[in-house]
C-alpha cells in the first residue's frame, strides 16, 4: 500500500513541477499584454523582488513538510525577524552585520523550539506551531509595537538592487538554494529527514535518528524563514509586526501547488519556488489590469482556498484520508 | 478504576477526569487572579469593575461556544475574528440603511452561517486540516470586509436591541450576563444530554470508530461549524452594541483569547475531552488576567507572549499520550 503510494508520488513529481511553471508563464503573459514593461530590466527586478520572499518562505515550509510536519509559525517568524532587524540594524555604524547574524540565529532558535515541541513535547505540528506563532507574534509586537525602523542603504541595495537585468534578489534565492538547500538534501541528515517524513518507524528501524532529523528540519526551516524576513526588511526598509501574516498560508499553498505531498517524505524545491513566483505575481498582474488593491486579500484568499480544495480532492481520491490525518 | 468510571459514566463532560480538569485549574487560576487583582488595585473587586469584566467575558464566552465545539471534535475555527468583524459591520450597516433590527440581525447571522457552511465544506467534505482551511476562510472574510467597506463605510448607528442587551439590566442583573448564561445552559444541555453532544465527543475521540459505528460524521461537522459561525456573528453584533460603533478589525483580538479560554478551561486541543463549563470559567479568567496585566502596564506584545505561552504550556500538560508509532 505504502510502496504503491510512493510509486505514484514519484511519477507525479515532474507533472507537479510543470504545473506552477505553466501557471507562472500564463500569468506573466496576461501581465505582459497589459503592461509590456514587465519584461524590461525594471520589470524583471520588481517581479523578482515581489516574489523572492514567498519563495524563501515556501522553501522553509517545504523542508518541514518533507519531514512530515507543517509550520504555521512561518508568518509570525517573518514578522519577528523583520521587526528585530529593522529595529536594531540602523542603530549604529557597525551594528548591521552582527544584527544580521543575530536575526539568522533567532530563526534557527525559534525553529528549533518548534522542533523541540514536536519531537520532545510530542505535540501535533499544526497545533504546536499555532501556539508558537502567537508567542513569536507577541515578541514581534513587543520589539516594535508600530511599523517603522530603518536599515543601512547598502543592505537594501545589496538584496533588492540589480545588475542590468539580473536582480540581486534572484541571486539571493540561488545562493540560498546552493548553500543551504542542496547541501542539506545531499547530506546524510537530509536523507534522514526525507526518510522520517516517509515513515518514521522504518527510519528508526534502519538506524536513523528521527528526533535529530526532525529537529534539524525545523531549525533549518527557521533559518530559511529568517532569510525571507531579512529580505522583506531590505525590501520595505522597515519592520512591521503584521507584515508576515499572509506568508503562513501562502507558503503552504506554494508547497502544495509545487507538488510536495503534505503527507511528507517526498518533494523537490523547484515546484514550491516557482509557485512562490506564481502566487506573488497573480495579484500584481490583476492590479495591472486595473483591479483595485482592496481586492488583493480577497483574491489571495480565494486562490488559496481553491488550491487547498484541489489538494483535498486529490487526497480523497488517491488514498484513505486517514493516513493524511493520522 | 478510572477506565471503569469512564465506561459506566454516560455523560462524558461530567466523567472523572473531564470535569475535574475543567474546573480545578481555571477555578484555581480565577481565585489567584481575584486575590492578585485585589492586591494590585482593590477597585478591581467593585461591582462596577466586575460588571465590565463579566461583559467582556460574555463576549469571549459566546464566541467560545463555537470554538469549544470545534476543538471538541478535534478541529479548530480560526475564522472567528474576521467573522466577528464582518458581522458587526454588516449588521450595523443594514440597520443604518433600513432601521429594521430584524433585518440587521439576519444580515449579521448570515455572515456566520455562510462562514460555517464554507468551513464545513472544506473541513468535512474536502478534508483539508481545519487549522489551514479556517485560516483561509478568515482571509477571505477579511478581504470581503475590505472590499465591502470600500463601497459602504462602517455605520455608527447601532441597532437599539444590541445596545440594550449589552448595557441594559433586568432586576439588577445585566442582560448580557443573563443572555450568556442562557446560551451556556443550552450548550451544556446539548453537550451532556443529547445524541448530538455524544457524537461530538465521539468524533473528537476517534473519527474512524465514529464513522464505522454508523454515525454520519458530516451531520456533526456541519452543525458544529454552523454553530461556531453563528456564535461568532452574535458576538460581533453584541460587540458593535458595546462599542457603539463598528470598524475594521473590531474582532481582531478574538483569535488568541477565546482559544486561551477554551484551553485554560481544560478542553484539550487534540479533541474529545473537555466541555463548555471549563470555557465559561476560562473566559472570566482570561479577561481578568488581561485586565490585571493591562493595569500593570504590561504591553500588548508581552500580553500576547504570555497568553501564547499559556496555550503551549497547557498543550504540553494535557497532550494525548502517544505511543511509539
Amino acid at each position: 500500500m505504502k510502496s504503491q503510494a510512493l510509486g505514484r508520488g514519484y511519477q507525479a513529481i515532474p507533472f507537479a513541477m510543470l504545473a506552477p511553471a505553466i501557471g507562472f508563464a500564463l500569468v506573466l503573459l496576461i501581465y505582459w499584454i497589459q503592461q509590456p514593461l514587465i519584461l524590461s530590466d525594471f520589470g524583471i527586478v520588481s517581479l523578482c523582488n515581489q516574489s523572492v520572499a514567498l519563495s524563501l518562505a515556501a522553501m522553509a515550509q517545504t523542508l518541514v513538510v518533507i519531514a512530515g510536519g507543517i509550520d504555521l509559525s512561518v508568518g509570525s517568524l517573518i514578522s519577528l525577524s523583520t521587526c528585530f532587524a529593522a529595529t536594531y540594524m540602523g542603530t549604529s555604524e557597525g551594528a548591521a552585520v552582527p544584527v544580521l547574524c543575530a536575526t539568522l540565529l533567532i530563526g534557527v532558535l525559534t525553529g528549533a523550539l518548534n522542533g523541540a515541541l514536536v519531537v520532545f513535547g510530542q505535540l501535533e505540528p499544526l497545533i504546536a506551531t499555532l501556539g508558537t506563532s502567537f508567542v513569536f507574534g507577541g515578541i514581534a509586537l513587543q520589539i516594535r509595537p508600530q511599523p517603522g525602523g530603518s536599515v543601512p542603504p547598502w543592505f537594501a541595495t545589496m538584496l533588492t538592487g540589480n545588475l542590468s537585468f539580473l536582480p540581486y534578489s534572484l541571486v539571493l534565492l540561488l545562493v540560498t538554494v546552493c548553500l543551504i538547500w542542496v547541501p542539506l538534501r545531499k547530506s546524510r541528515i537530509g536523507r534522514a529527514i526525507q526518510a522520517v517524513g516517509n515513515n518514521e518507524h522504518s527510519a528508526y528501524i534502519s538506524g536513523l535518528n528521527p528526533k535529530k532529523a526532525k529537529l534539524f528540519a525545523y531549525a533549518t526551516a527557521g533559518l530559511l524563514t529568517a532569510v525571507a524576513g531579512l529580505f522583506i526588511t531590505a525590501q520595505t526598509t522597515s519592520g512591521d509586526p503584521n507584515v508576515g501574516d499572509a506568508y503562513t498560508l501562502n507558503s503552504i499553498a506554494a508547497v502544495v501547488l509545487g507538488g510536495v505531498s503534505l503527507r511528507g517524505g517526498r518533494g523537490r524545491i523547484a515546484g514550491p519556488i516557482l509557485s512562490g513566483f506564481l502566487l506573488s505575481t497573480i495579484v500584481s498582474a490583476l492590479l495591472a489590469w486595473g483591479i483595485s488593491a482592496l481586492w488583493q486579500s480577497l483574491i489571495q484568499g480565494l486562490v488559496l482556498l481553491l488550491v487547498l480544495a484541489g489538494v483535498g480532492l486529490q487526497i480523497q481520491r488517491s488514498e484513505s484520508w486517514r493516513q493524511f490525518f493520522g | 478504576m478510572e477506565e471503569a468510571l469512564e465506561i459506566t459514566n454516560r455523560n462524558p463532560t461530567w466523567s472523572g477526569t473531564g470535569l475535574v480538569r475543567q474546573v480545578t485549574f481555571p477555578l484555581a487560576l480565577l481565585i489567584v487572579l481575584f486575590i492578585g487583582a485585589g492586591f494590585v488595585n482593590p477597585r478591581f473587586l467593585s461591582w462596577d469593575s466586575l460588571r465590565i469584566q463579566l461583559t467582556l467575558a460574555a463576549f469571549i464566552g459566546i464566541a467560545g461556544i463555537g470554538q469549544t465545539l470545534a476543538i471538541l471534535i478535534g478541529q479548530i475555527d480560526l475564522s472567528i475574528p474576521a467573522n466577528i468583524s464582518l458581522s458587526a459591520i454588516l449588521s450595523a450597516n443594514v440597520y443604518g440603511q433600513t432601521s429594521n433590527p430584524i433585518l440587521s440581525l439576519i444580515a449579521g447571522c448570515m455572515v456566520g452561517a455562510i462562514a460555517g457552511l464554507l468551513n464545513g465544506i472544506g473541513i468535512a467534505w474536502l478534508r483539508v486540516p481545519s487549522l489551514i482551511w479556517s485560516l483561509g476562510i478568515n482571509l477571505v472574510l477579511q478581504g470581503t470586509t475590505l472590499v465591502y467597506t470600500d463601497t459602504a463605510a462602517p455605520s455608527s448607528t447601532i441597532a437599539p436591541f444590541a445596545r440594550w442587551i449589552v448595557t441594559g439590566t433586568v432586576v439588577g442583573v445585566p442582560i448580557i450576563l443573563a443572555f450568556w448564561i442562557l446560551l451556556s445552559a443550552a450548550c451544556l444541555v446539548v453537550l451532556d444530554s443529547t445524541a448530538f453532544g455524544r457524537r461530538i465527543y465521539a468524533l473528537g475521540n476517534n473519527e474512524l470508530a465514529t464513522a464505522m459505528s454508523g454515525i454520519n460524521v458530516f451531520q456533526v461537522y456541519f452543525p458544529v461549524y454552523l454553530i461556531s459561525g453563528l456564535t461568532a456573528s452574535i458576538t460581533g453584533i453584541l460587540l458593535s452594541g458595546y462599542s457603539g460603533q463598528t470598524y475594521l478589525g473590531i474582532g481582531d483580538s478574538y483569535l488568541l483569547i477565546p482559544i486561551a479560554a477554551v484551553v485554560i478551561g481544560g478542553t484539550t486541543l487534540a479533541g474529545g475531552r473537555g466541555g463548555y463549563f471549563g470555557t465559561m470559567i476560562g473566559s472570566v479568567a482570561v479577561v481578568l488576567l488581561d485586565s490585571v496585566l493591562t493595569s500593570l502596564q504590561v504591553s500588548p506584545g508581552l500580553r500576547k507572549i504570555f497568553f501564547g505561552t499559556i496555550i503551549v504550556a497547557m498543550m504540553l500538560l494535557f497532550r494525548r499520550k502517544r505511543g511509539l508509532e
